[in-house]
């Protein structure tokens, strides 16, 4: 059976492929902003920088909260369909 | 007709179905997921160091302490000792100039080796990793220390030398 998804991914089949490597990207673009968060307020909050403290809090919160979000977005995996031998093309 | 599907397939792969894409395809997924756990963790680390100074601040040294007679140590001279509170810290106790005298913690805030002033050079020194302090008010002069030498107040009495916690309004 043919639906409008499968023949998109047959039509793009770099598409789910794009978007994942995007992903991962703005992830590890998140991920290094809040290394650089916690390395900060590690130097500079442990002693008596409240405010420093809370700000990168804030922020750490608010990138992980979009980190989750953009999960979302992720593509479904690629399965192959069942009662079908798996195809051997590319093997 | 079966025959020839296993000539053509190996054993192997026919034992185990699963396409190279598809499990590709999979561990990406899972590595994103982990970078999404990963960002969380860092936020609730981060949220740690919140909780830890609003809630466990860092004591105070509570009253004044003897540390030596003036007369032992001369100018341009340092004197290291140790407060006793929750936990033993070392600090050294400079002579500066007459009636100039600084207390800091011992411990560079780098990667916390015994600091050290350097009467020639007028700086305290890091041996370390060449870190330098400003004698006068803790500051980094040079080198990789994040933070100034926590500082003590030095109260002179007669002939006697005391130190208590620094008043917080001098802390900018
Ligand atoms: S420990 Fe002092 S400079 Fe590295």
């Amino acid at each position: 059976m043919s639906d409008y998804r499968r023949s998109q991914n047959e039509a793009h089949p770099n598409k789910t492929n794009t978007l994942m490597t995007g992903i991962i990207l703005l992830l590890i673009l998140f991920v290094s902003i809040q290394i650089w968060f916690l390395f900060g307020a590690l130097n500079n909050a442990l002693r008596e920088n409240l405010a420093f403290a809370i700000t990168t809090f804030v922020g750490s919160f608010i990138l992980a909260l979009a980190s989750f979000w953009v999960l979302r977005y992720l593509p479904d995996p690629i399965r192959s369909e069942k009662g079908k031998a798996p195809e051997r093309k590319d093997l | 007709m079966k025959d020839e599907k296993y000539e053509k397939i190996p054993n192997w792969k026919s034992d185990f179905p699963i396409e190279r894409k598809e499990a590709t395809h999979v561990s990406r997924r899972e590595f994103a997921k982990y970078l999404g756990l990963l960002s969380g963790a860092l936020a609730i680390g981060n949220g740690g160091i919140v909780i830890k100074s609003l809630y466990f601040p860092a004591e105070e040294l509570k009253g004044e302490h003897y540390v030596c007679n003036q007369s032992d140590v001369p100018v341009g001279e340092m004197f290291q000792f140790s407060i006793e509170g929750s936990e033993i810290i070392p600090y050294i106790l400079i002579h500066l100039e007459e009636n100039e005298w600084r207390a800091y913690e011992q411990k560079c805030t780098h990667l916390a080796c015994a600091v050290r002033y350097r009467a020639d050079l007028d700086k305290i020194e890091c041996p370390c990793h060449k870190g330098y302090f400003n004698p006068r008010t803790g500051d980094v002069l040079q080198g990789p220390p994040p933070r100034p030498l926590p500082q003590l107040e030095v109260v002179l009495k007669e002939n006697q030398v005391f130190v208590k916690a620094k008043e917080p309004n001098k802390i900018v």
